[in-house]
């Protein structure tokens, strides 16, 4: 009973890490798929004297992927209903060009107010909007949520690296007879520590199981049978193999971190 | 014959050098030689056993075990050193979860040897300390003089250049201190070990030659 409460005391801790590694990766790649749909969904609109090609809004910001005209004679067919032809001709050959443009990647407000800049220096170009109000709110809450989700990550990361380092102290306090006397005998620290890396790798590994369980059992059961949209259209992006190496990979580090933590804190052989 | 420990002008001290034990002591240990190291209680004898296995730094002169300056030694160098020693324990220092022979191959294991090796060599140490058939208990199955034959016997399992002894008799009847002394010149006498033993009285029965130190008001002296 005492075994199994002194490994639950490793385990859980850990556990608690995977857990939050694991859900940075599921959140990761849920939200890139959102994060394309608010890149292809934003476009700004530019006004220019005379007509430009892609290259020359490329050239002016490496952001710039696409270019769309936006078809004058369907604005002219609007704002001239009634007129003679030769007005509706008139005004078409006065109206500046426009065009919406849209970026290669979902960038910060501020690399927006850039992009406006840089296409403002161009003498060709008579306007440019941003939209940039809506975008920014959208942007702000996006990271918002991208930035507590991180930190509460971290947070819980801390706490339990603290109980980790707890419970391995205990460990070693349990075994700190059989250490000294291989100290005194010159074992190198390796060796003494031995029992220490041999138990937390063990717990590395059951950590990694549970952990992988918890998420497969919510793919396969309770995302696919909850009736959240968002959780059975991103359900193949809730938990794949490759996760499986980058928890194990994980809880290794984490464990080889601690135990060294501790078996450094040793101050020699007490007697 | 080579000196196996050196000390000169050696100073031995607790609380950052605030509690000097031993001050600015000089003498010299030969290869194969038996020492005997007494005095009244407190006066330092385990102090000066644990600066020989390097536990404790010295705070002045130098103190050389084996060709190296324990004042100025790399924890390696340490580790390497102290494979070389056999160190025996009043309280024996057993590793009470392991087994009588795992115990005794401790050396053993730590320098790289091989299963089939260890378990050649736990049988003829515990063989040679007349513990042979105890090989599969636990320490705590066993008497205070067998806990202490299993030390002895662990202390010689890899024939070491030096055996230190803190009061390997203290908490020993006379018939199992009998057993233990002969094992200690045994070792002496037929492996050219040195052997230096911290006691509080020299054993009446003793049939080797040996050199005796005293250690009285910080000073350590030879009696001669």
């Amino acid at each position: 009973m005492k075994f199994i409460k002194n490994h639950l005391m490793f385990i859980l801790p850990l556990m608690a890490i995977l857990l939050g590694v694991e859900f940075y990766l599921v959140f990761d790649r849920t939200t890139d798929s959102y994060e394309k749909g608010l890149k292809e969904g934003y476009s700004m609109l530019v006004v220019t004297k005379k007509p430009m090609e892609l290259s020359a809004f490329k050239a002016l910001n490496k952001h710039i992927s696409t270019s769309q005209k936006i078809q004058r004679e369907n604005i002219v067919s609007e704002i001239a209903k009634g007129m003679s032809q030769s007005s509706s001709k008139e005004i078409l050959s006065s109206l500046p060009y426009f065009y919406n443009v849209g970026l290669d990647s979902y960038l910060h407000t501020s690399a927006l107010e850039k992009i406006k800049t840089d296409l403002e220096m161009d003498s060709n170009i008579k306007k440019v909007e941003t939209f940039g109000s809506s975008y920014s709110s959208s942007y702000r809450l996006f990271s918002f949520i991208k930035f507590t989700l991180k930190l509460f990550i971290g947070f819980i990361a801390v706490v339990s690296l603290f109980l980790i380092i707890k419970q391995m102290e205990i460990w070693k306090y349990t075994h700190r007879e059989r250490m000294q006397v291989m100290e005194i005998f010159g074992a190198p620290l390796i060796l003494r520590s031995g029992v220490l890396f041999k138990a937390a790798i063990v717990d590395a590994f059951f950590a990694t199981i549970l952990t992988s369980v918890v998420f497969l059992y919510v793919k396969f059961q309770w995302a696919a049978n909850s009736g959240i949209d968002i959780m059975m259209q991103n359900q193949e992006a809730l938990f794949r193999l490759t996760d499986i190496a980058i928890l194990l990979g994980s809880a290794l580090l984490i464990v080889i971190i601690s135990v060294y933590t501790v078996v450094f804190s040793n101050k020699g052989v007490q007697e | 014959m080579s000196n196996v420990i050196t000390a000169s002008h050696l100073t031995l001290a607790y609380d950052n050098g605030a509690k000097e034990i031993i001050k600015d002591a000089s003498f010299s240990i030969k290869k194969g030689e038996f020492v005997f190291i007494t005095g009244p209680s407190g006066s330092g004898k385990s102090t000066l056993l644990k600066a020989l296995f390097g536990q404790l730094k010295p705070t002045g002169g130098n103190l050389i075990v084996g060709g190296l300056d324990l004042a100025n030694i790399r924890q390696s160098k340490l580790q390497e050193l102290r494979t070389h020693m056999g160190i025996i324990f009043q309280d024996y220092k057993l590793v009470n979860e392991w087994t009588v022979a795992k115990n005794v191959v401790l050396p053993l294991m730590i320098a790289g040897y091989s299963v089939d090796v260890q378990n050649t060599q736990a049988h003829r140490l515990l063989k040679h300390v007349k513990l042979a058939e105890h090989a599969d208990k636990f320490p705590l199955e066993l008497s205070g003089g067998e806990q202490q034959r299993v030390g002895v016997a662990r202390a010689l399992a890899k024939n070491p250049v030096v055996i230190l002894a803190d009061e390997p008799t203290g908490n020993l009847d006379d018939y199992s201190s009998n057993v233990i002394w002969d094992l200690m010149e045994n070792a002496c006498q037929q492996l050219e070990t040195t052997v230096l033993v911290v006691t509080h009285k020299i054993p009446t029965i003793f049939s080797l030659p040996y050199r005796h130190f005293i250690i009285e008001s910080k000073g350590v002296y030879e009696v001669h």
